[in-house]
């Protein structure tokens, strides 16, 4: 059976506009980030060189675009559906949802370009776009590969990192 | 944290020092989810993620392990190289209960005007030795006696 509808691979190609995440790079987001990726560097707590300020870890950036103020709450709203599978992605990527209602979610796998680090204090804006939306038969059944292209930068303009996702349903 | 390794240092074949992580519990999940704020009940909800998704029990995050291994990479780099280039698939599945290995092998060396590339392949490994999570990255390194890597990073022309 087809999982694939014309009305999800309508997306291909859909591009958000960059925007900011809600907070600047919070020190204290840092240190429960880092602590609990149980990565112990010093730089992310006291500027070291080259980095000029205290940094972030390499992949926070794209953790950054989380449930702002005002958001509606979606752990309670979604309380009494036994299919409602907790993710909460905050303000997500900018890309509308595709149509593919009821089908589980697993994260494939990335590749993540790095050019610089996320300083405390900075703000940091993401751009992403659905690269591709395709099925294919596997071992499991038939399985949704979702391809998104993310680009995330400062307020400056620095080009932190670009990672491009691939997100499975099935 | 390497204190300045040089492209001159590495060779094919070297494999990096392993990052050990675990044996993993619930709380170090939750405490992940906390941090990242995403509530996917498949990290710490396991009648969900048994009976609802067939999964084979509670799942270490693809998005905590990710960061794995960009650290162990990170860290041998040291501040005079960068981490280029990472790219991974989640190939297997990990739970609650294991302990894994972060490793790294240095599969190719490329040099570049200002620095030189060092290619490898990287991966985690359970304690019953399952590869979950087979990538490949790419990492900047100085040239002996020269300059550290620029900061922040400007790919090089090749």
């Amino acid at each position: 059976m087809a999982l694939l509808t014309d009305a999800a691979k309508a997306f291909i190609g859909y591009r958000s506009e960059p925007f900011a995440a809600c907070e600047t790079v919070e020190r204290g987001a840092v240190r429960r980030y880092a602590q609990a990726i149980m990565d112990p560097d010093p730089a992310y707590a006291e500027a070291m060189a080259p980095y000029g300020a205290p940094i972030a870890p390499p992949i926070f950036p794209s953790f950054m675009f989380r449930t702002p103020f005002g958001a509606p709450d979606f752990l309670t709203d979604n309380a009494e559906d036994p299919d409602f599978d907790g993710i909460v992605m905050g303000v997500g990527n900018g890309l509308p949802p595709l149509p593919l209602d009821g089908l589980a979610l697993l994260n494939g796998g990335a590749e993540i370009e790095f050019l610089a680090y996320a300083r405390h204090g900075e703000t940091v804006l993401q751009s992403s776009r659905y690269a591709d939306i395709y099925e294919r038969e596997t071992k499991s059944g038939p399985m949704i590969f979702v391809i998104i292209e993310t680009e995330f930068t400062t307020e400056a303009g620095q080009v932190l990192l670009r990672a491009r996702k691939t997100i499975i349903r099935r | 944290m390497s204190e300045r390794i040089d492209f001159e240092d590495v060779a094919i074949g070297d494999q990096l020092a392993p990052l050990e992580r675990g044996r993993f519990t619930t709380a170090h999940l939750m405490r992940w989810s906390a941090a990242m704020e995403n509530w996917h009940k498949i990290h710490y909800d396991q009648p969900f993620a048994i009976g609802h998704d067939k999964l084979p029990g509670l799942l270490i995050n693809g998005s905590l392990k990710q960061n794995f291994i960009a650290q162990l990479l990170k860290d041998w780099a040291g501040r005079t190289g960068w981490v280029w280039k990472i790219n991974f698939q989640f190939r297997a599945m990990n739970v609650v209960g294991e302990k894994l290995t972060v490793w790294a092998t240095v599969t190719g060396k490329r040099e570049a005007a200002e620095f030189g590339l060092i290619d490898l392949d990287v991966g985690i490994r359970n304690d019953k030795g399952v590869e979950s999570t087979p990538g490949k990255a790419v990492v900047a390194l100085p040239y002996r006696g020269r300059a550290t890597v620029p900061y922040p990073f400007v790919p090089p022309a090749m």
